[in-house]
């Protein structure tokens, strides 16, 4: 679940309906029981207000050395006038953000693409994965791989993504609630264990890589609920081929409000969490220098299966992977390659730098 | 009967402060008479000139030039009767710098309203006379002291004055030069038969005149060389 | 030099104790001249540096900038192909607007922008949203305005209010959400978003400017090259700098005009040292030569007399230079940076001190004194001490003939540097003609003195005051030079100043006569284009309107390294429409036909039937157009160019008007029908269009002309002053200089009376050369002015007039200047005390 560049999105103002700004565009709800056709929903759903292709995961070189990147496609539908007839007007907003985690130099670089539809600049088709934004691309092909084409500041990713798996559905058939109100919800599935070949050019050197990545898709017209101060989440591909997928929303108080997740055994069999099935713990926090905010970077994601009691210890592969989009205008927030037992994987951490203003 | 070119009598003048310079002064020229009067320096040997040329006022007494009382007169009267019977020859000799010397000397003869080139003709004769006829067309920056003086000697008898006032000629002059030039300046008024005045503290220069007085408080009283 | 040094400091303490007023008014000529100079200077620094600024601000920080060819801006498919280019990072698609908000109609800069692409491109235009304005609005709300804190406070307007924005025509109303916190002071700008602009101000599809972020290490050329290549005939490759230098180029002829004018103020200071101290060598000849006689050495008696002026130079020059700091404030609070000549609008320049200026000007003051001092240094240096001890007369022999050639020469040089034309647009010859022509005249007085006086002094006139006057001038050659040189030198600048406005304000009067020949005029408030198609007609069939014309104007780019030129619309021929037109066509040329006003055919050197393309063509091609005809203007100076309403309708769609001419059906009374007419006027337009009626109109212009020409009167009236000061000065330093030769005089039989009366005809007929000499070279520099400095620097020509009243007065003025001078100084002379002055010595 990846909302917080619905977020960074948010701070921009995108999605916010100013007094006078005409009618509410008409928003579709997100209901329960809609069956997902691929590859139609790999492609964009524009009539929604938030859409994103998010893709994270862990790299190796042939020096075997770990590399942890994230890459964000985002789609937002604000609400603007319709009646605009300018070819500026806003009707559909991309953004996108990559990030390259290096281990060995505890070091995050990052870099993103902003635009409003129109002018070929920006588009996200529908019908299946096809995104161009300014001069980064994603494309789903006809023999199913996805490819990201991302030439970034101060490195490159050129990356294709091969399904070793089924798409893993999330909630209740693809109706995934994010708080106590049904109409708090989003279509949201998931795709672990993508098999990752690609170039990444670093330090102005291309590196052939290799690796596993996890793609999360989820769109959706309604916002977290208004009391939410932030999130913690995690998608880890473990090594025997089983996926969990777990989240927790927090409070002003710092107390949960809703958490939810998909556990995928190796089997193929999939488990649903509900909001009482799913616990995060904070095992060690991490105080940043740059932004002052203080994260649980080691914590235990508990999970209640049929089987028992899972606990899965989180532990970073370097303690500064803290995004600071203050420059851009963008939140603060936590974004890390992660590693468990037998696992590797994404936590993020988001409302610990104040509260995310909404 | 030879009418007196100068008479004086019981001529007294005061400073503006109060102090008094002479009392009851009185003298007398002849036509062709030369007289030199000495003093100490202060006396009021200047003060004595003006007061004969009009150009300052006595205190008390007449002072009579070629036979007309100056104390009746108006300044501009007075000034007619500098113009036509009056010659001066100053110590720092006052030639006009932008004038050539023929144009110097005729001056008088000018402010008498002659014909410029009669005046022009009269101030050749007279250059002529003190020996500078062939340099009436210089101008004074070329000429010495001595030189200098010369002309103003014939500018001084251009117009046939009866009386000449002479301040201090030999004042700026060197001891030879003087010399020559109190020998020119007797010989010349001599010879056109006016009376001159002389005021010096030069024992030689006023040796050349007729008669030497002293000026004293008390007046003029003869002098000894 | 060191065993002199004490005397030194002595000799000079005494002679400026002896003649302080001499002294005082050398220094205070140089004073003025350095103030004159530094302020100009100061202000126009100041004006170009918040003119700059403004630029600076309004482009928020990006590489480079695609602009308009012309105020309609370009298609905006321009910008996808420019973000395709591989140079390119990033751009930034700008719409451009003059704006009013609020109700007190000050004017903002209004600019529609993706503030997606800004964030990268012009950081500086971003937004900042208040948190008083809610967390609702902000930077994509289609509905908010983000203010800078001048348009704010020029406006009155708060952060949270609602405001109603009008800009070309419309009006639309929204929210102040925040401010532009990387805006500079005192710029009036307010952002809104792109499609908001489009939409809301009329301005779909187009855009007036696309800020570029270049890729890492691409070169500003390679750049431009890049660009050029997809570039259409409607839009212009600009940057900061190349925005900077054009308002420079518009201003610096003005500013040169100015400078020339400080120049000669300082020069007059020159003169003013030179016979000051000329004077006071004459005087202190014989003090010199003592001097020499006592041992002082020729070289350390130069070095006094230079001294003297350099220390002269210092003081006057420290005093001018905070003098011009203070004037430059001064009038940076109450005429503005333009110096009251309009070039910078709407910026309000802060005062800036210029250090390096301050010691340029330091210099030239200090120079122009010593240079005043070289020539009698030297002439006091020779002096043969025994010969000295004398009475001096005049350096020059009056017996040697002076020579008329250098004059003819330099004169001759300046008719030739008038033929020569503008230096990178600047009349470098023409100034270097009229300094010429007046060198030539002032070193041609001697000659003409003599020339003119010789036969006046070989008649007998029988007045020997006048016979003695003449003689005078004619023997003391130097000395009557000196005097005459100021008299012509500020007669002959007086006179051409005085011919050059008249003619000009003459030919601005005739030109506004025939330039406004309706009844009456609307204009809209600010000149915001408000009368639409619809509106048009309506105020057409107002009842008493025979016959109305409707007109606008917008700037357009024809060479990016001048100022814009304004594109007037308007029907050639019509009601109130006359064009004062100098030179038409013989034959029509192809295209449509543009009428170019005399500025503007000069700039672009273009000849009546010459064709030339209009950037505001048909999907971004330049139109094809020739110079139908060229017609008079003055009132702007980057150029116009008229286009016919119908043409400018056929090649854009544009109907929005902002003035219109009316003429009035006989018996129509103006009152009535204007009342009529703002009757007529659609709601959101009524009380926010003035009228005016011909006779306040041109009453209006020629305040402006009189405005912009008020710090020329003010300079020119120094420079007069300083120079008639001048010539007082010295006519009266040589009259007291003759004190033993008046006491001589009275002596020999000349009247008090007949001695003043010698003065007065020494200075009458001083003041009647140097008059006669200076309104012949002020009406030869006149029409170097007119003919040559004025067209090349803004590009008008003008028909002659004399101000013959003018110049009697002023000749009356001179003659009576120098002979009451002479009098007045002559009645001290002649005073009793002079009679003791000739048995006096040093």
């Amino acid at each position: 679940m990846r909302w917080r560049h619905m977020l960074a999105l948010l701070a921009l103002g995108i999605s916010c309906a100013g007094p006078a700004a005409g009618p509410d565009p008409d928003y579709p709800p997100v209901m329960p029981g809609v069956e997902f056709r691929f590859p139609r929903d790999h492609g964009a759903h524009p009539a929604y207000r938030t859409e994103w292709w998010y893709f994270t995961g862990w790299l190796q070189g042939a020096d075997g050395k770990p590399l942890g990147f994230q890459i964000t496609f985002f789609r937002s539908r604000p609400s603007a006038d319709p009646s605009n007839p300018s070819a500026f007007a806003p009707r559909q907003i991309l953004f996108a953000h990559a990030a390259l985690s290096d281990p060995v130099k505890a070091r995050l670089i990052h870099d993103r693409r902003i635009a409003r539809a129109g002018f070929g600049l920006a588009t996200a088709a529908e019908g299946d994965a096809r995104i161009r934004l300014l001069d980064w691309r994603l494309d789903r092909r006809a023999d199913g791989i996805f490819r990201a084409h991302v030439p970034a500041r101060d490195f490159a990713l050129d990356l294709a993504f091969a399904p070793t798996q089924p798409v893993m559905v999330n909630g209740d058939r693809g109706y995934s609630r994010k708080g106590p109100r049904p109409e708090q919800a989003s279509y949201y599935y998931s795709m672990p264990q993508l098999a990752v070949t690609g170039t990444v050019v670093k330090d102005g050197k291309p590196i052939a890589v290799k690796g596993r990545a996890w793609l999360d898709r989820e769109w959706s017209s309604t916002l977290l609920p208004p009391n939410a101060a932030g999130w913690d989440w995690t998608g880890i591909n473990f090594d025997d081929g089983a996926a969990l997928m777990a989240f927790q929303v927090r409070g002003r108080d710092g107390h949960p409000i809703h958490a939810g997740g998909t556990m995928r055994r190796p089997d193929g069999s999939q488990i649903v969490l509900a909001p009482a099935d799913v616990r995060f713990v904070p095992r060690r926090r991490w105080r940043s220098p740059q932004t002052g905010a203080v994260y649980p970077v080691e914590a235990d994601f508990i999970v209640r299966l049929p089987e028992g009691v899972r606990r899965v210890r989180l532990k970073p592969l370097f303690d500064a992977q803290e995004l600071d989009g203050r420059a851009g205008a963008m939140p603060v927030y936590w974004e890390g390659l992660v590693s468990t037992q037998s696992g590797r994987g994404y936590l993020e951490l988001t409302g610990y730098a104040g509260a995310l203003r909404f | 009967m030879r009418e007196d070119v100068l008479r004086l009598t019981a001529v007294s003048k005061s400073l503006p402060g109060g102090r008094r310079l002479f009392e009851g002064l009185d003298l007398v020229l002849a036509a062709g008479e030369q007289v030199a009067i000495r003093g100490e320096s202060g006396v009021g040997k200047s003060t004595l000139l003006n007061i004969v040329a009009g150009l300052d006022a006595a205190d008390s007494g007449e002072i009579m030039v070629a036979g007309r009382n100056l104390a009746g007169l108006d300044e501009t009267e007075r000034t007619v009767i500098r113009r036509d019977k009056i010659g001066f020859v100053f110590q720092a000799f006052h030639i006009l710098p932008y004038l050539d010397l023929a144009q110097n000397v005729a001056f008088p003869l000018i402010l008498q309203k002659i014909p410029r080139s009669k005046a022009i003709a009269r101030a050749g004769e007279l250059l002529d006379a003190v020996g500078l006829g062939e340099r009436r067309r210089s101008y004074p920056k070329e000429l010495s002291g001595g030189e200098l003086q010369r002309v103003a000697i014939a500018r001084a008898l251009v117009h046939e004055p009866a009386l000449i006032l002479a301040d201090e000629p030999t004042g700026n002059l060197d001891p030879d030069t003087a010399e020559q030039i109190m020998a020119l300046l007797g010989r010349s008024v001599k010879q056109r038969g006016a009376a001159m005045l002389l005021v010096t503290h030069s024992p030689t220069a006023a040796a050349t005149a007729d008669r030497q007085l002293l000026l004293t408080p008390h007046g003029l009283v003869p002098a000894h060389g | 030099m060191a065993e002199t040094g004490g005397g030194w400091r002595w000799l000079i303490a005494g002679e400026l104790r002896a003649f302080p007023m001499r002294f005082l008014l050398a220094g205070l000529a140089i004073a003025i001249g350095v103030a004159l100079a530094f302020a100009v200077h100061v202000i126009n620094r100041s004006a170009a540096d918040a003119f700059g600024q403004a630029v600076r601000s309004v482009s928020g920080g990006s590489d480079l900038q695609i602009s308009g060819a012309s105020a309609l801006g370009f298609d905006e498919t321009l910008y996808p192909r420019l973000m395709a280019l591989e140079i390119v990072a990033d751009a930034s698609p700008v719409v451009q607007l003059r704006a009013m908000i609020g109700e007190q109609n000050k004017p903002i800069t209004l600019l529609g922008l993706d503030m997606l692409r800004a964030l990268t491109v012009s950081p500086n235009l971003i937004g900042r949203t208040s948190a008083e304005a809610g967390e609702a609005e902000a930077a994509l709300d289609m509905d908010a305005l983000y203010l800078s804190e001048t348009a704010r406070a020029q406006n009155g307007l708060r952060i949270g209010g609602r405001v109603d924005v009008r800009a070309n025509g419309r009006s639309h109303s929204f929210t102040i959400t925040g401010d532009l916190p990387g805006v500079d002071a005192g710029q009036a700008i307010g952002v809104i978003d792109i499609a908001t602009a489009q939409w809301r101000f009329g301005r779909l599809g187009m855009l007036d400017r696309i800020d570029l972020k270049l890729a890492q290490g691409v070169s500003i050329e390679a750049a431009r090259r890049a660009v050029e290549t997809v570039l259409p005939g409607s839009a212009r490759l600009t940057d900061a700098e190349a925005e900077s230098r054009r308002g420079d180029t518009l201003s610096r002829a003005y500013r040169v005009n100015l400078d020339m004018l400080a120049l000669v103020a300082l020069l007059t200071g020159g003169f003013l040292v030179y016979s000051a101290q000329s004077l006071s060598v004459t005087r202190r000849l014989r003090q010199f030569a003592l001097l020499r006689t006592l041992g002082m050495q020729k070289r350390a008696l130069g070095a006094q007399l230079l001294g003297e002026g350099a220390l002269l130079g210092i003081a006057g020059s420290l005093l001018g230079l905070a003098g011009g700091y203070a004037i430059a404030g001064a009038a940076l609070r109450f005429v503005g940076g333009d110096l009251g000549a309009g070039y910078f609008g709407g910026t309000s320049p802060k005062l800036h001190f210029a250090p390096m200026a301050a010691l340029l000007f330091l210099s030239f003051g200090i120079a122009t004194a010593v240079a005043g001092s070289y020539v009698p240094a030297r002439q006091a240096a020779r002096i043969a001490p025994a010969q000295t001890l004398k009475d001096a007369g005049d350096p020059v022999d009056p017996r040697a003939a002076p020579k008329a050639w250098p004059a003819m020469a330099l004169i001759a040089l300046a008719t030739l540097f008038a033929f020569l034309p503008a230096v990178n647009r600047l009349p470098l010859f023409g100034y270097l003609a009229v300094a010429l022509m007046l060198a030539g005249c002032v070193a041609g007085m001697p000659w003409l003195a003599r020339t003119l006086l010789r036969p006046l002094a070989r008649a007998d006139s029988r007045l020997p005051s006048l016979d003695l006057a003449l003689h005078r001038l004619l023997g003391a050659p130097s000395q009557a030079s000196t005097a005459l040189g100021g008299i012509v030198a500020s007669t002959g600048l007086m006179i051409a100043m005085a011919v050059m406005v008249t003619s000009f304000r003459g030919s601005v009067d005739d030109w506004l006569a025939s330039f406004l020949s309706a009844d009456l005029y609307v204009a809209a408030a600010s000149n915001e284009a408000s009368f639409d198609a619809e509106t048009q007609r309506r105020l057409a069939d107002t009842p008493g309107v025979a016959g109305i014309a409707f007109s606008k104007s917008l700037s357009m780019t024809l060479d990016p390294e001048l100022p814009p030129v304004l594109l007037l619309v308007r029907p050639v021929a019509g009601p109130g429409y006359e064009l004062p037109l100098i030179e038409k066509a013989r034959r029509p040329g192809v295209g449509l036909a543009l009428w170019l006003s005399e500025p503007a055919a000069r700039l672009y050197g273009a000849r009546p039937g010459a064709p030339i393309s209009l950037p505001i063509g048909k999907e971004g091609e330049p139109a094809r157009a020739y110079v139908a005809g060229i017609w008079r203007d003055y009132a702007r100076q980057q150029g116009a160019i008229i286009i016919d309403a119908r043409d400018y309708i056929a090649l854009t769609g544009d109907e929005m008007r902002s003035e219109a001419a009316v003429d009035i059906a006989p018996g129509a009374s103006v009152p009535a029908v204007r009342a009529a007419i703002e009757a007529r006027l659609p709601p959101d337009l009524a009380g926010r269009v003035s009228f005016a009626e011909p006779a306040s109109l041109r009453a209006r212009a020629l305040a402006l002309f009189d405005r912009s020409f008020a710090i020329t009167y003010v300079l020119e009236a120094i420079a007069i002053l300083i120079g008639l000061a001048g010539v007082a000065a010295t006519i009266s330093a040589q009259t007291i200089a003759r004190i033993k030769e008046f006491g001589m005089l009275r002596h020999v039989g000349m009247t008090a009376g007949q001695i003043l009366a010698m003065l007065a005809s020494e200075g009458a007929l001083l003041g009647f050369i140097g008059v006669t000499a200076g309104i012949t070279v002020g009406l030869a520099l006149s029409q170097i002015l007119i003919h040559v400095i004025n067209p090349q620097s803004f590009n008008w020509t003008m028909a002659t007039t004399i101000p013959w009243a003018l110049i009697l007065a002023v000749v009356a003025a001179l003659i009576i200047t120098a002979a009451g001078t002479a009098v007045i100084a002559g009645r001290r002379a002649v005073s009793r005390d002079a009679v003791r002055a000739v048995r006096e010595d040093w």
